[in-house]
């Protein structure tokens, strides 16, 4: 079975405005004035808050099984929930079944009505003004990619939680068997992607290089091959310490050269791998075991190197940043950084959140990702030369960065002195990075 | 003879629903689905719009051969269950047919009860079960003209409403003074009754009929009533036989536990045959109603495949809805059809002019029951917030007032 | 044999672009080039070889030595021939991948236009920088004029791929007195050249390639998997390769020398040892003034030859057992320093050969020539009246410092 498109909802940011309705009376009888014809009823809920029912196109679902008319099914190639006019008897045992009152009888309308997520274009959620609707279709990726055979070895060794595993294994989906791997000492190899004494990690071919030659390494591959008139993908799987410490020379040779790398950069503030140490990389005020907290030191004393906006001063063919939470998002730049890397240096840079060192549960890391995100702490965007800095995520409604901080155990022991200099550093970054947008 | 690891008797709502949770998890092993129509699976409660009409018998089937094919399931027509032995796992159907199983589920329904009356045997009748009884029903309508129903339950009532609307001159006798007598209070049923005496049905209330003679029926205050055609709709209980000898024990129904276990190990039940526990009073009963045939199948299909997702019967809730005329009514729980009980808060809004009814039952600021005629409710939220026994002390105005939007704002709540 | 051999174009150069002109008729695929004094020539050269066509290979133009070698690595495991030069601290520079190429078994030539290291400041030759390294598994071969660089770095590709060796392979020359000293050469027609050498033989072996996926250099040893044997395995194996490989660059030296006329003492070169009495073991540019110095002794009547060391790793201790059994004392004359032996040290390597084979002798350190230093006619024949002493039991306590008073 595949995955499937679907509506989501948040209450939180809805304002209530009812414009979906609109949309979907619109849409289901041409006059938007017949809020009794939406198939989406946003509902109050008190103090200006509100609430929604709306057809989840459940995966089991109940209507389906309560009807005797066999008008109701499982679509089984769009997911959603069908129902036929042509066999329904009205007899409402489907509204039994729905405890999201999302199947209802509404006189007006003479039979009952469901969301058909308008053939896979909701008119609703393209009126959504607060973003509270929105339409996911990562299910793309999952049905795409999904079948797409798994490249690394199952049983890799990475720590609980940590989200690098999971995006190894969707870049080489996608990447595909004519590729060589490079991934430098890190957690990626330290996972066993490149094996231990005579057993590989990988389906393709992949090594080691050192920490600071990877660039350098895939460079001489990819220019061979392409002498050879081969077309073979070089890819980096990094870390940061890799990648800005002592792999920054080799880094910054290739994308002043423009060799047709594909780099990617795994953002763990630091060398888990080895023991939670500092890298350039590691944000300020943060716990490593090399900027510990005592009476003398509280933490990181300098800010994180933004190793992304220094390549994107290379003005290298495509950089960006993504994050494991935004999975269309990232296959979308992945995609673009794919094609890029065939005629010049490509740079993704990946959060990677780690549960181990930064000390917060193994269950969290999709939180603590999406949370980086959303409260500016990073931001999500690509640039290339030909369009300078696009923001893929907006930027304007941060949530508190508290709320970040307070997820994460390495700024446990913050200031409020150490607080504020995050927030000016990340305003401060922030208005940069916005002077390169065209 | 044939053998499967598991053997599904009975192949409507409940029988279907458990294949389905059985191949959830189980796609390969083999499952046979033994029906004794001859017809795909159907729902009972289609048969009055395939008497009306409105449903095409040949496309009110609930799952296709292509469908079987696809799941690896036998779909056999014709068994007739006659015995059981569960000890070594064998069931013998009508025509020498046996089966081996490993595991069983007995979801093979009910069937019309018939009333003792004089001369019964004597007269042709209808029962309204069976797709065959739904086809032979609508052939008799072409050539009849007077139709009499006894009883005024949901398959009565159905059927008169589309004999009446064929054409025919239609009596329903009813020994209970109301229509749809236990889903709806009197009140809300005179809503129904208008409708149904507005389109020149005749309504009996109150008498039965003591004896039959062709063309005839006498009620027991000596009316005769005549009749072309004879509808015999006073119910309906399992039909157990096959049972006789096997150590299932049995009640009104096939006895089961929460998890739909009868006694024998290897032996599930489900659906209008099996007798469960109730949600809102104490002991068993028969639910007889298809969304509990739909949760009673899933359970025990879980069961039989080892389902660590199973969990248990809740209990059966009232749970009806019904369309009459154009028009709509809704019953959930218990305390909608009498006079209000012990400690309970009742709601009751009532407006004849406009032909709406609405009936709410609360108890310690907890849903009990709910009715309403022409009045919207989603009668899913309620069933979930009276299973969940949702306190509604803080939204209880807001419900009483709008029991629709609230129930969705809860709903939507507790879902996310 | 000589009959057989083709005269080339003979043309007057220094050792730079010599070296250059060897590497352009090896035809490496990739050439990675990174400047540095007294090597930039030698790239520029190469650089204006790729740019002009004469040679179709693939310059790469990093920004450090480490990138270097890391490009050539990487270029190597996709099946390509590869060439740089380095010298002094760009060789230090290029350490961490250097020592890793030999344990790849990875074929190619690199030249070390040999410089003084720092500190003192210093950029002029001196065969420091080489002796760094003498122990990270590269082949060393040291050169003494600019026609034996040429030939050398040809026959250093031979070596490097012959599929019983799989090593990378030194060709030092003298930075200054080889690099910049211009002397007439002979070019080998490029048909010769691609006659001798055959095939590339790269990464037969060891392959990043879509095609032939395999995992390249896992974590390897300790007690998991395999457990160390497999380690062991490895380090054996690329050391078996390096004893070998004397056999193999004296079969390289003789098929070159039958192609072309040429003959360069693949290992060590015995020079008028017939009745010596002493002799000075050289190394690199130095032998030329130190054959001169024989020469004039002989004249003179005293009995003096040369021992020059041709390959210095892996170290050939049966050649230079079998020139060291026909003198009565030997001098060493280092262009390094061995800090820990208070010595040169190639003295100690002359040492162990003596003790290995049970041979014994006086055996003298010189230190000269250090930071572009000249070692002149006058300091040899010093250094011969040394081993003079040395040999009637006047043995200094310590080397001897040539230049120190220069």
């Amino acid at each position: 079975m595949g995955a499937f498109n679907s509506l989501t909802y948040n209450a939180t940011i809805c304002l209530g405005c009812g414009e979906c309705m609109m949309a979907c009376a619109k849409a289901k009888s041409g006059d938007a004035d017949r809020f009794d014809q939406s198939r989406i009823k946003i509902v109050p809920a008190g103090d200006n808050k509100f609430e929604a029912a709306l057809c989840r196109q459940c995966g089991d679902a109940k209507c389906v099984m309560n009807c005797p008319a066999g008008a109701l099914t499982k679509n089984a190639a769009s997911g959603v929930v069908d129902w036929n006019a042509d066999l329904c008897v009205s007899c409402l045992l489907c509204t039994v079944g729905c405890a999201y009152g999302s199947i209802t009888f509404e006189s007006s309308v003479g039979h009952v009505a469901k969301c058909d997520t308008c053939g896979g274009d909701p008119a609703c959620v393209k009126v959504c003004k607060s973003g509270a609707l929105g339409y996911v279709t990562t299910a793309s990726i999952y049905n795409d990619y999904g079948k797409q055979e798994d490249l690394f070895a199952p049983g890799l060794a990475a720590c609980q939680g940590c989200n690098s595993e999971l995006m190894i294994r969707h870049v080489l989906r996608r990447v595909g068997r004519n590729v060589v791997v490079a991934a430098p000492p890190g957690c990626i190899p330290g996972m066993g992607t490149v094996g231990y004494n005579g057993k590989a990690g990988a389906k393709v071919p992949i090594f080691h290089p050192l920490l600071t030659n990877t660039a350098s390494m895939l460079a001489g591959l990819k220019r061979t091959y392409e002498r050879q008139g081969r077309d073979v993908t070089a890819l980096a799987l990094a870390g940061d310490g890799g990648a800005s410490d002592v792999g920054f020379q080799s880094l910054s040779g290739a994308a002043e050269r423009g060799e047709h790398i594909l780099f990617l950069c795994f953002d763990n503030e630091g060398y888990m791998n080895t023991g939670m140490q500092a890298s350039s990389a590691t944000s300020f005020g943060s716990w490593t075991s090399t900027t510990p907290v005592g009476d003398k030191l509280q933490g990181k004393r300098t800010d994180a190197k933004n190793l992304p906006m220094v390549m994107m001063m290379h003005n290298a063919a495509y950089v960006a940043t993504a994050s494991s939470v935004f999975m269309e998002d990232f296959y979308r730049k992945l995609d673009k950084a794919l094609a890029a890397s065939k005629q010049g240096f490509a740079y993704l840079h990946l959060y990677a959140p780690c549960p181990s060192g930064w000390r917060f549960p193994a269950s969290l890391t999709i939180d603590v990702c999406r949370l980086m995100v959303e409260s500016n702490f990073v931001t999500l965007w690509e640039y290339t030369p030909e369009t300078g800095l696009v923001f893929t995520r907006p930027t304007d409604k941060p949530k508190p960065l508290e709320s970040y901080l307070k997820a994460i155990g390495k700024y446990r022991h913050l200031a409020q002195e150490q607080v504020d200099r995050i927030k000016k550093l990340l305003e401060d970054r922030l208005a940069m990075l916005k002077r390169f947008v065209r | 003879m044939q053998s499967c690891t598991y053997l599904i008797v009975g192949a409507s709502h409940a029988g279907l629903a458990a294949a389905d949770a059985i191949r959830m998890i189980d796609p390969a092993s083999p499952l046979i689905l033994a029906s004794r129509d001859s017809h795909l699976p159907y729902s009972p409660t289609i048969l009055p719009y395939v008497v009306s009409g409105r449903s095409k018998a040949e496309r009110t089937a609930l799952r296709s051969e292509a469908f079987f094919k696809e799941k690896s399931i036998t779909f056999l027509r014709q068994a007739q269950l006659q015995s059981i032995n569960a000890e070594k796992g064998l069931a013998h159907f009508d025509q020498g047919t046996s089966i081996r199983f490993d595991k069983l589920l007995l979801a093979t329904g009910a069937a019309p009860s018939l009333p003792a009356i004089p001369g019964l045997g004597d007269v042709a009748f209808h029962v309204l079960r069976t797709m065959d009884d739904a086809l032979g029903l609508k052939t008799a309508m072409k050539g009849a003209r007077r139709a009499l129903v006894l009883g005024a339950g949901l398959i009565g009532t159905h059927a008169a409403e589309n004999m009446a609307e064929a054409g025919m001159t239609v009596s329903i006798v009813e020994p209970q003074m109301q229509l749809l007598p236990g889903y709806f209070d009197s009140q809300a049923s005179s809503l129904i009754e208008k409708a149904f005496e507005g389109h020149g049905i005749d309504l009996k209330f109150g008498r039965s009929v003591a004896s039959l003679k062709p063309g005839v029926a006498v009620l027991d205050d000596g009316q005769d009533v005549p009749f072309d055609l004879l509808l015999i709709a006073t119910g309906v209980r399992p039909a157990l036989s096959y049972l006789d000898g096997s150590g299932i024990r049995i009640d009104r129904g096939i006895l089961v536990d929460e998890r739909q276990r009868t006694n024998l190990p290897a032996v599930w039940a489900a659906g209008d045959c099996a007798q469960v526990r109730l949600f809102q009073s104490e002991g068993t009963g028969v639910a007889g109603i298809l969304p509990m045939a739909v949760e009673q199948g899933r359970i025990a299909g879980q069961g039989m495949v080892d389902d660590e997702g199973q969990k248990p019967f809740p209990g059966a809730v009232s749970l009806n809805t019904y369309s009459f005329f154009g028009q709509q009514a809704i019953s959930v729980g218990a305390g909608i059809s009498g006079a209000d009980s012990p400690g309970t808060e009742t709601v009751l809004r009532f407006d004849e002019g406009a032909k709406t009814y609405l009936r709410l039952v609360l108890k310690e600021d907890r849903l009990v029951g709910a009715a309403s005629v022409n009045h919207p409710l989603d009668p899913g939220i309620l069933w979930q917030l009276i299973l969940r026994q949702t306190d509604l002390s803080d939204v209880k105005e807001r419900f009483l007032a709008d029991p629709k939007t609230t129930g969705r704002l809860l709903m939507s709540r507790l879902w996310r | 044999m000589t009959a057989l051999s083709k005269p080339g174009k003979v043309v007057v150069l220094d050792g730079n672009e010599a070296a250059a002109k060897g590497v352009a008729l090896a035809r490496p695929d990739v050439v990675a080039v990174y400047p540095i004094t007294p090597q930039s020539s030698l790239v520029e050269h190469l650089s204006s070889l790729i740019a002009s066509g004469e040679l179709d290979a693939e310059l790469m133009n990093v920004e450090g030595e480490h990138s270097v070698l890391s490009a050539l690595q990487g270029a190597a495991l996709a099946g390509a021939r590869t060439y740089t030069a380095t010298s002094g601290p760009g060789l230090a520079f290029m350490f961490e991948p250097y020592i890793r190429q030999p344990g790849l078994r990875l074929p190619m030539v690199a030249s070390l236009v040999t410089r003084d290291t720092l500190t003192p400041q210093c950029v002029w030759g001196g065969h420091q920088d080489a002796m760094l390294v003498r122990e990270c598994g590269w082949i060393h071969m040291y050169c003494e004029t600019v026609q034996e660089i040429l030939d050398s770095v040809i026959m250093g590709y031979k070596v490097a791929e012959h599929p019983e060796i799989m090593l990378p392979v030194n060709v030092n020359h003298d930075g200054n007195y080889l690099s910049f000293g211009v002397t007439r050469c002979e070019i080998p027609e490029q048909a010769l050249v691609d006659d001798f050498l055959g095939p590339k033989n790269i990464n037969w072996h060891a392959a990043l390639d879509p095609e032939r996926p395999m995992s390249v250099d896992p974590l390897t040893g300790n007690a998991g998997g395999a457990g160390p044997s497999m380690f062991v395995r490895y380090r054996k194996g690329q050391t078996e390769a390096m004893a070998h490989a004397l056999d193999i660059i004296a079969e390289v030296h003789a098929d070159w020398a039958a192609r072309t006329g040429r003959h360069h003492a693949p290992l060590v070169e015995e020079y008028r040892l017939e009745g010596a009495e002493v002799a000075l073991i050289t190394l690199g540019s130095m032998t030329g003034a130190a054959k001169d110095c024989c020469d004039a002794l002989r004249a003179g009547g005293r009995k003096v030859g040369v021992i020059k060391v041709k390959t210095y790793r892996p170290f050939p201790v049966a050649a230079m057992a079998r020139a060291l059994s026909q003198v009565k004392a030997v001098g060493v004359m280092d262009r390094s320093v061995s800090y820990g032996w208070n010595s040169g040290p190639m003295h100690q390597d002359t040492l162990s050969t003596l003790g290995k084979t049970g041979l014994r002798m006086p055996c003298l350190s010189f230190i000269g020539g250090l930071a572009g230093a000249d070692i002149t006619e006058a300091h040899f024949e010093r250094a011969y009246d040394a081993v003079f002493k040395a040999a009637s039991g006047d043995m200094p306590p310590g080397p001897l410092w040539v230049n120190e008073k220069d």
